[in-house]
Parts: structure tokens; sequence; C-alpha cells
């Protein structure tokens, strides 16, 4: 039984059926599986199992979405139980669309893919100025600082981020990485980040890499 | 006797015609899409010719005229805050208005099903009378002011409908005017009617993109109807403002149809679907049309193939420009392939080494038309978008003279298959028109003239209002 009904909510997850799903973790709790068994190997292997998809091409962006977004919903039932074991997310990423640009959709995607992934996620929302990252981290809101823009306008703000990183003295205490469809592998080094993704896959793996 | 400029713009006008229609002319045009750089290159920021739409007109004008460009938008930014604040659209933010007066005018959409401008349980009643629910809900939950039918008749409310025509009809009025002004400095109008493919408009301004993509799993059926349904308004529109001479192509501004926004399944099944029978309409009637193919098009480059012969000019942005040549090329004109990233932060020797691999690779037998991968904003330098320019007419010299105007008619004269046809769900209301004759008839006394004049009168205001309605939805 706690074998299928992990396996049921796998296939909600990665099939993106945001209907079952809450009912499913509900039923798993029900049979007295541990809620961190629930995240581990229904839910985080779903996700992680979405992201090979994307990553062969077999999933798109709507793929992605949808599963994430059932992944929510299942967390809904879960995080009450998560909180109350005191299992704590492997780590926390402050995630942001720079300043002067108000583009959020891959940003968004990109923060359910980290929750999905059993991140904590500080979405510090669009148009950021730098010195909201920069509180954010010495805050300790984060082990990795996610910028994202989607104009060649903008981009140059992900480097003003980056200094002011420098300049509060925190720059080594966080992992910085951007993303967005005009930024390069080459553009992130030239500015000093620690890393680029090109989609929300593998800024998940980019992230899982930096902070395990 | 023609003037300098008469000369200069039949000249362009056929160098950039022959092109389109994948011919060689006597040298690459140039057809430059300078949106905010255009203002940056005459010494505007971007807040100023958000707020002063004559600036938008004149500093393209002045950028293609100084620098020798031979096409060239009318309008550099097109969105003017006078016409879409007045009625109050939410989703465009200005620069200087919320941004910094260097930023560029911005764009947001529904993210929630509480956001969605068409709500999932509404997709039966959108699909049943489109041009009803775009006036009794749609400009309701888009503009700020506007109320529905059942709700409060504000002053606030009526004041944003008279206020948001009267600011659209200067607005075109000036476009006119200015597509004039362009004309006598020698510089062709690039483009004419305005096309989006129906699922890039369901996600832009009805549904949200987030949200369609999970209807595309959950009510799978209704988008594909939806987008049937908006076909022939789409036709109607992009053919209403097209080029009677088909001198000047109509272009399609298409985003989320590539890979990896949606999946292939999804592309053939309603992206493609539904846009290629409009495309095909628009061609039996004459006219070609810009594929702007915003993001990367690899996947689908097969698909384009299909269209008939020259009725597409295919513009790449991240699509592989190479590839693109190699299976389009024989067919159509292609356009682009100059990173923006390297107008904005490359030398001017790195411009110049990938104009020549692009015109080497791409251009030797005509049929490309030089331009940056997409719309040129302030970030770009302009010593940059200079060598750009000056390499293309200097490099880009063809070794012949260009072809007569009789030889482009005989060029433009081709045969052009029979459409396969809109197939689209039965509607209450027939495209074109919001309230018919006969319902008006109805409400009016005898006719004791000839009734076909006050027909013909009504069906032309009445048109006009229904092309307001739609120009607002698929702007």
């Amino acid at each position: 039984m706690s074998v299928q009904i992990l396996e049921e909510i796998f296939k909600c997850i990665s099939e993106g059926d945001r209907q079952l799903v809450k009912g499913k973790v509900q039923a798993a709790l029900d049979a007295g599986l541990s809620p961190e068994r629930i995240l581990q190997e229904g839910m985080i292997s779903a996700m992680a199992e979405v992201g090979r998809l994307f990553e062969a091409g077999e999933y798109f962006v709507p793929e992605m979405l949808i599963a994430a977004s059932s992944m929510q919903e299942g967390l809904q039932i879960l995080r009450p139980h998560l909180a109350e074991t005191g299992i704590k997310p492997i780590g926390s990423v402050v995630i942001g669309t720079v300043k002067g640009d108000l583009h959020d959709i891959g940003k968004n995607l990109v923060a359910m893919m980290l929750e999905g992934a059993g991140l904590n996620v500080v979405d510090l929302g669009v148009d950021v100025p730098p010195e909201k990252f920069v509180d954010a981290i010495r805050l300790d809101q984060g082990d990795v600082v996610a910028m994202s823009a989607l104009l060649t306008t903008t981009m140059a703000n992900m480097k003003t981020a980056i200094e002011a990183l420098k300049q509060a003295g925190l720059r080594e205490k966080v992992k910085v990485i951007v993303g967005g469809a005009p930024v390069t592998d080459s553009f992130a080094r030239k500015i000093g980040a620690d890393g680029y993704a090109e989609d929300a896959s593998r800024a998940v793996r980019l992230v899982e890499s930096m902070i395990c | 006797m023609q003037s300098e400029t008469q000369c200069l713009y039949e000249q362009r006008l056929t160098r950039y015609v022959t092109a389109l229609y994948n011919g060689k002319p006597d040298r690459i045009p140039l057809r430059v899409f300078a949106e905010e750089f255009a203002a940056k290159y005459c010494g505007y920021t971007n807040y100023e010719v958000a707020v002063n739409h004559e600036l938008q007109f004149d500093a393209n004008r002045q950028f293609a005229a100084q620098t020798g460009i031979d096409a060239v938008q009318t309008n550099s930014v097109v969105n003017w805050f006078g016409m879409q604040k007045a009625i109050g659209w939410d989703g465009i933010t200005f620069p200087g208005i919320g941004l910094s007066v260097d930023d560029v005018n911005q764009w947001s959409e529904p993210t929630t099903e509480e956001e969605a401008f068409l709500k999932a349980t509404e997709y039966d009643e959108f699909i049943d009378d489109p041009t009803a629910f775009l006036v009794t809900k749609w400009f309701s939950r888009f503009t700020r002011h506007i109320n529905p039918p059942g709700g409060l008749v504000t002053f606030e409310h009526n004041i944003s409908f008279i206020n948001g025509l009267m600011a659209y009809n200067k607005f075109f009025s000036t476009w006119g005017a200015k597509t004039g002004e362009l004309i006598e400095a020698g510089v062709v109008p690039a483009v004419g009617s305005v096309l989006k493919a129906p699922l890039d408009l369901m996600g832009d301004k009805l549904r949200g993109y987030v949200n369609l993509c999970f209807d595309l799993h959950e009510r799978r059926e209704q988008v594909i109807k939806a987008c049937e349904g908006l076909m022939p308004h789409l036709l109607n529109l992009v053919l209403g403002g097209a080029d009677p001479d088909g001198n000047i192509p109509s272009i399609i501004w298409m985003h989320r149809g590539s890979v990896p926004f949606i999946s292939q399944r999804d592309f053939k099944e309603i992206y493609w679907a539904t846009l290629k029978p409009i495309l095909e309409e628009l061609w039996s009637h004459g006219h070609q049309i810009i594929f702007y193919a915003e993001g990367n098009w690899d996947h689908h480059l097969e698909s384009f193939a299909e269209l008939p012969e020259k009725s597409i000019i295919f513009h790449c942005d991240k699509t592989d420009i190479f590839k693109a040549h190699k299976i389009l090329g024989e067919k159509f004109c292609i356009s682009g392939g100059i990173p923006n990233e390297l107008l904005s932060m490359g030398t001017v020797k790195e411009v110049q080494q990938r104009c020549k691999e692009v015109i080497d690779a791409v251009a030797q037998d005509g049929g490309y038309i030089m331009d940056a991968s997409a719309l040129i904003m302030n970030d770009a330098k302009i010593e940059n978008v200079k060598a750009m320019i000056d390499f293309t007419l200097d490099y880009g010299t063809y070794s012949q003279a260009g072809i007569s105007s009789s030889s482009l008619e005989d060029m433009k004269n081709i045969a052009k298959p029979a459409p396969s046809g809109l197939k689209y769900p039965e509607q209450k209301r027939k495209p074109g028109v919001c309230i018919p004759w006969e319902e008006k008839r109805n409400e009016l006394p005898g006719f004791e003239g000839d009734e076909r004049l006050a027909r013909k009168v009504w069906e032309e205001v009445d048109g006009m209002g229904y092309g307001y309605c739609w120009v607002n939805l698929t702007w």
C-alpha cells in the first residue's frame, strides 16, 4: 500500500494531475507514511523526473509548469506536517528579477522548480534594486542569489547587484547565479557570477551542486 | 520631374521589394527595426518618446534618413502613453512612470486565474460570440476604468471610452501623416498591418501564458475551439490594413509558439493549425507577411517551408540563421541574424565580422535583408549599429544593377495557390460586425430614401467600432 500510494503521488505530480494530488498526499499521511518519505519519494523524485524529461526534450514549459503547480498543491497538505517534524529545507535561495525589468514568468518557474526540489525560496519579485538583494543576504535569507533578466537593457543591473554584494562584504557568503533569455554563460562569467542556467531544470541542478 | 528623395524612395522600394520576393537587388536592403534605439540616436529619453507620440515617428525618420537605411518602421516604439492610459490599460508600464526614464516600456499579463481576462469557465461564451465577449467582459478586466454591463456607469467609465477613442484616432491620423513624411524623406515604411497567432493572443491578452499552459492539459478542446474562433477576426484585421499595392508586407510578432514554450504537439495541432490558414488566405489576396520570429524556431522550420513560395519573410532572432537559410532560403527571403547582445556589448570589429559571416552564408543569391535579431533598444551602442549599417552599405553591394520596376511587377505577379479555407465554430456575430444592419434597421422609422445609402454608412461606422475593439485586444 505504502509503495503504491507513493507511486500514485509521483504519477500525479509528474503527469500534472492537480486535482488528485491533494487527496493522494492526505491518503499517504492517513496510511501512516512519514511526511519526509512522502516528500522525498513521492514528490521531490517526481519533480526530478520532470526535470529530466524537460532536459531530454520530452517535456516543455507547460508540462513543467503544471507539474510544479501539482507539487504546490501537494505541499499545501504536507507543509504543516513537515513543520511538526522539524524537517528543514536543504537550502535557501533568494530570487528576483533585476531592477528595471518587470518580467516574471521565467523567474516564477525557476522558483517553483526550486521549491519542488525541496529548497526554501525567498522571492523578492520584479524590478528588484541591488540593495534589496543585499538586505536579504544580510538577514541570512539565502545560500544562493538567483537573478533573472529578460531584456538586454537590464542585464547590466545583474552586475550592479553583484557589485553591491561585494561592497556590503557579503559576496563570499553567497553563490550568485543568473539566467533569462538574453543571458549567456560567458556574460555570467564576465560579470563575476558563480553560475548560469539556461532553463529552470538546469537552475535546480546548478543550485544543488552549489549547496550540497 | 522627380525630386532627389523621390528617386531615392523609388530606388529603395525596388531594392526592398526585390529582396522581399527572394530576388537579388543591387544591394542588400537595410531594414532596421530600431525601437528605443532611435530615440537614443536622436538624443531623446525613452520617457520622452513614450509620452510624445510625434517624437516616436520623428526619431525613426531622422535615424533612417541620417544613416542611409532603406526601410524602417513608421513608428519606433508604437505604444503611446496618451492612447493606452486614456482608456486605462494596466498591462503596460512606461519608462519614467514607475520605471526610470531610460528603461523600456514593458507588458505584463495575467499569471493567476483571478487575474485572467478570460476565465476558465467562460471559454464557451467566448467561442460563441468573441466580439460580444470583448465588449461585455474583456474591456472591463483589461482596462482600469471600464465597468462591466450591470456595473455603475460612472463619469470615469464614460470618459475613459471617449478619451481612449479620441486618442486612438489622434495616434492613427498622425500615423498616416508621418508615413507621408517618411516617404518624402526617401525612406520606405517597412511594414503594414499586424497579425498575431491565435494561441499567442490567448496567452498574451486573454488567459495569460501560465493559465494557458494549464488549459493545454485540462481543457485542450476549448483552447482549440477558441483559437479557431479567433481566426476569422484576425484575418479580417490583417487584411483590412494590408498594403493595397502589395509592396509592403504585413507582420506577425511570433513568440510563444517556439520550443520550449509549447510542445511540438501543441505547435502542430494548435499554434500552426490555426495560424497557417490565415497566412494562406492573406497570400491568396496578394499580401506577404514578415515572420518576426522572436526566440528560437529551429524546431519548426520544416513547418514554415510548407507555405507557398515567397509568401513570407522569415526573420531570425535566436533561430540559427544558417539553418533557416538552408531550409527556407530557396522559397523565402530571410532577415536579421545580428545579435542584439553583440550590438550592445560587442565591438565594431565583432559586429562587422558577424555581418560578413551572415552575408557570405545567406545573402549570396539575394533574398536577404539586413537587420538586428530583435528590436533594437537603447542599450545598443551607436557605433555598433552604425557599423552594421555601414558595413552592409559597403560589403553588401551586388555586382549587378537593380531590377526595373516592370520586372519587379513580374516577380510579384506569381500564381498563388487556393487557400484551404478557415474552419471555425459558428459564431453569433460575423467578423467585422458589432451590430448588423438588420438589427439597427428595426429600431429606425421607415425609409423614404434609398436604404442602401444609410446601410453603407452604418456598416462602415460599425466596422470602425469593431476594429477599435479588436485592435485593443491584438495590440
